[in-house]
């Protein structure tokens, strides 16, 4: 099994077996993340490609993020960050990538990424915008799984329906490794910061996280939020239990939680329009 | 909250969310929240070429729909593996009394 495991971290950090991330990703990388000369830079390099300049406008502009009129990329840069956009970049090409039979977890992931933002504005919270990304590719592992193992994915559908268990669950029988694990190979594949690769990583095991561990617990919670909300396929049909250790961390309590209920709620009328939308792209 | 087709919009519905010209939420509000429809409301929204409005409660039976007990049922069975769990026992109560309360009970 601990074979198996190694074998899929080889070829999912290798990033030239990954599906074709267009070339303004390498470049991106490729600039530092603070130097004002390279958010110029990096401003030009993607306005030059169309396509994705439109799909990273139309997700900036989506339900996630909400709150701003963002019109072009240079707007976005200055207004959500580099490393936003620069991950907005790269799960926009992902997205692009995933069949339409994934519309289900295309969902759930903006979903997620609406109760992130939800609750992390609701508490306060610095970097909202990094939150709401993290959200956004909480489960991307989830995309590599059935790009890379499709085979493997099949089974790990097969033995959740018949033995009812969790994703998580049936992932480390089949592949040794999970989702979430994968998607922190993924961030770290890509140069994300911490602070992205972190909540992705441990969105299903909180403890674990201890750098971002407040990012780590918004995700968690807005993942178990979405699920009993029932929105999107994330391909759990069953709630998670909800970590005591993002509960305490982000000191929860039935009232926040019965007030962001209802403002997810309401907010997720317009995500389902919003994915639709961008569906039929 | 429900949206509905201006279409179905009757006198005494209450609207749940401001409405913009264009459907899109920028600049002022046409109408705001709280405000109770009427006939003349209406006929002026209509005009303005408003294809949907939020509304209070469930007051139009969409073809299709789950009744509340079928969405209880959904809800049951999602939290069937969690709900002795006390956080998520607190967290199911909250959906289900958010479920009530949004189709109209
Ligand atoms: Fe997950
Ligand atoms: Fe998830």
């Amino acid at each position: 099994m601990e074979d198996k495991r190694s074998e899929l971290k080889k070829i999912i950090m290798d990033t030239r077996t990954l599906p074709t991330l267009p070339n303004v990703i390498s470049k991106l990388n490729a600039l530092s993340d603070n130097d004002k000369a390279s958010v110029q830079e990096m401003a030009r390099i993607v306005s030059s490609d169309q396509v994705l300049s439109a799909r990273i406008l139309r997700l900036a502009n989506s339900p996630s993020y909400g709150f701003y009129r963002v019109s072009t990329i240079s707007n976005a840069m200055i207004l959500l960050g580099v490393n936003v956009v620069k991950s907005l970049a790269l799960s926009s090409s992902i997205f692009a990538i995933m069949e339409k039979n994934s519309v289900g977890l295309w969902e759930h992931s903006l979903g997620v990424g609406v109760a992130a933002n939800l609750l992390a504005r609701k508490l306060g919270l610095p970097e909202c915008e990094e939150i709401a990304t993290a959200a956004l590719l909480h489960d991307i592992g989830k995309v590599i799984v059935s790009l890379k193992c499709s085979e493997a994915a099949k089974e790990i559908l097969g033995l959740t329906n018949e033995r009812q268990i969790y994703t998580m669950e049936a992932e480390r029988e089949v592949i040794g490794t999970d989702h979430a694990e994968i998607g922190g190979w993924l961030a770290k594949s890509w140069f994300l910061p911490d602070k992205l690769s972190e909540p992705i990583a441990f969105h299903h095991d909180v403890d674990k996280s201890l750098n971002h561990r407040i990012k780590t617990s918004v995700v968690h919670i807005a993942d178990v939020l979405i699920k009993a909300s029932d929105f999107g396929n994330s391909g759990d049909r069953y709630v998670p239990v909800i970590q005591k250790i993002a509960w305490d961390t982000l000191k929860l309590n039935v009232q926040i939680m019965t007030e962001l209920v209802a403002e997810i709620e309401d907010k997720l009328i317009e995500v389902r329009n919003f994915s639709l939308e961008m569906m039929s792209e | 909250m429900q949206k509905i087709p201006l279409m179905l919009a009757k006198a005494g519905m209450v609207l749940a969310r401001d409405v913009f010209r264009g459907d899109s939420p920028v600049g002022m509000p046409i109408c705001g929240k709280d405000t109770v429809l009427t006939d003349a409301l209406i006929t002026r929204l209509d005009q303005m070429d408003i294809q949907t409005v939020c509304v209070e409660g469930h007051p139009v039976w969409e073809e299709g729909e789950r009744t509340f007990d079928e969405l209880l049922q959904n809800l049951d069975r999602r939290f069937e593996k969690s709900r002795q769990e006390p956080l998520n026992s607190m967290l199911y109560d909250i959906y289900k009394a958010y479920l009530a309360k949004s189709m109209g009970g």
